[in-house]
């Protein structure tokens, strides 16, 4: 039998909390993180709401070594670093406890950093204005060149690069192994936790940092989001926008945030007696290879991933007390999902299924790894995190969703599913250790 | 990102330099002294970018990176450069590319 693979740690930076404690806390109590954008003047925009991280009570600086560090970090790797911090600090993973060679990274991100495209596009706008000629609509591509280098700081351009979140976790952390970064939008999180964990199955690695960040609240993020169509408009009301299976749902609410899970190899954390706060047991994975945005009407892709993980973990469908969703709240999203979940349990029934993203909205490459840390909060809790804003029933999700309130139940084994833009499904499952 | 005037009085060049390396490298300009070293404070290679474009600002011209090789090469051959860059070394080198032509 292959040697199982302990959850040691889990560090979150959430709408909703930052550190386990206030997320759990939060979970708990059906909190909502979304609220009008404060990050730039949205008036005018089609979606003026968003479930963003509090700047005032999160210092970035304040887990970075040295400090300047931060200012070489976009927006979703500072994230990433404060969860990784956090997510070390509560395994209580020492480093003469692993070699640092043996600690790898699987990190979900985002491709360019989005502050830094803001940044960018900014300069390649202004450099393009200044060097138009007066009576061409031509881009002067020579005279272009020099206006940009002229306004743009260089270190600008480093800051974008999508694996450096996963480079800067491994400074931090001085984690020496095999560092990937994975860029499957909505179900990078996910991903990267499931191949963490084939990273320790086949050798690679004893310890691995694996987890997802993003932060998308730009301008360019929620007019790119907004012009497709998937952002709720519910801007009066924004507390209540996320409604995922609810009939009265209009689109997801777009979230920030990171969180880390510390990953290790069975024989690791005993030797070091650490304590285990779930057991990583399955993932499965694939892909709808079907069109870009709509989903197989009859889930097919996605019910065989949600297979694939239960047999990784020599489980069955009975076997599972609880289902973490992807529910997203778009139309679209939610009734594809109930139709794979019920495929995938027919004959044994559907168990609860919520939506955690109707209070932290959704975090992009980052929520398939939030969602997951949710999942196993509420094992170690003893309690089912709510679906909010659950008002009108939806016939076509006739789902479980844990309605408005945390339920008290024990939780043996639980799935979490993600479903990403470009067809890509993928399914975790922890077990009570 | 305002670091100055570019006509800097030659005398708070130092000054205007000290606040620079202080922005960068994120550290109080009191931790920043005439013979500190700048590795010490942290400083890597993407930071001497950081620096050297923030100097434009400063002596009000575009200053390549590689002047700011050829500078330490001829100025410091053979230091070990984690010891040798110091305040006084860059402030010398933005006094010679203010003055270049």
């Amino acid at each position: 039998m292959t040697e199982r693979v302990a959850i040691t740690g889990i560090g979150v930076v959430t709408p909703i909390g930052i550190g386990i404690a206030d997320f759990a806390a939060a979970l708990r109590a059906g909190c909502s993180g979304a609220r009008r954008i404060t990050a730039f003047d949205c008036e005018g925009f089609d979606t003026q709401i968003a479930a963003e991280v509090d700047d005032k009570r999160f210092d970035a600086g304040s887990y970075v070594e040295p400090r300047k560090m931060v200012k070489h970090m976009s927006r979703s790797a500072t994230f990433a670093v404060a969860a990784g911090a956090l997510a070390r600090r509560e395994s209580r993973l020492r480093p003469g406890d692993v070699d640092p060679y043996r600690v790898a990274v699987s990190l979900g991100a985002g491709g360019m950093g989005p502050v830094d495209l803001d940044l960018l596009a900014a300069q390649g706008l202004a450099a393009i204005a200044s060097s138009r000629g007066r009576d061409s609509d031509e881009l002067d591509i020579p005279a272009f060149a020099r206006e940009f280098r002229a306004r743009t700081n260089p270190i600008s351009m480093l800051r974008g690069l999508p694996n450096l979140a996963a480079a800067h976790l491994a400074i931090q952390q001085d984690a020496r192994g095999p560092n990937n970064t994975i860029t499957t939008a909505c179900s990078a999180g996910t991903q990267a936790i499931g191949e963490g964990l084939r990273a320790i199955q086949r050798g690679d690695a004893d310890v691995v940092l694996a987890g997802g960040t993003d932060a998308m609240i730009n301008p360019v993020g929620v007019l790119g989001f907004s012009m497709l169509g998937t952002l709720s408009q519910r801007n009066d009301d924004p507390r209540h926008a996320s409604r995922p299976f609810d009939a009265g749902r209009d689109g997801f609410v777009i979230g920030e945030g990171a969180a880390i899970l510390v990953l290790e190899r069975e024989a690791v954390a005993k030797a070091r007696g650490a304590t285990v706060l779930a057991e990583l047991a399955g993932y499965g994975c694939t892909c709808d290879a079907y069109r870009i945005t709509d989903e197989r009407p009859d889930a097919e892709a996605a019910v065989r991933a949600i297979r694939l993980c239960l047999e990784d973990a020599g489980a069955s469908a009975t076997n599972i007390d609880y289902i973490n969703a992807h529910g997203t709240g778009t139309q679209m999203n939610d009734v594809t999902e109930t139709t794979a979940v019920k495929t995938a349990f027919n004959g044994c029934g559907v168990p609860p299924m919520s939506s955690t993203k109707s209070m932290i909205g959704h975090l992009l490459a980052a929520a398939g790894a939030v969602e997951l840390a949710a999942t196993v909060i509420g094992m170690m809790h003893n309690f089912l995190p709510p679906t909010i804003n659950f008002e009108m029933p939806d016939p076509a999700c006739d789902v479980d969703c844990v309605p408005n309130v945390a339920r008290c139940a024990r939780m043996g084994a639980a799935l979490s599913n993600s479903f990403g833009f470009g067809g890509q499904n993928a399914c975790l499952m922890v077990r009570r250790w | 990102m305002s670091h100055g005037s570019p006509m800097v009085a030659s005398g708070d060049l130092a000054e205007a330099v000290r606040g620079i390396i202080a922005e960068v490298l994120m550290v109080s300009p009191a931790d920043v002294q005439l013979d500190t070293s700048l590795v010490g404070l942290g400083a890597e290679s993407i930071d001497f970018l950081d620096l050297i474009f923030r100097i434009e600002e400063v002596v009000g011209k575009k200053v390549p990176v590689s002047g700011w090789e050829t500078f330490i090469n001829k100025r410091l051959p053979g230091a070990d450069l984690s010891r040798a860059i110091t305040l006084a070394i860059v402030v010398e080198f933005a006094e010679q590319e203010r003055s270049r032509r």
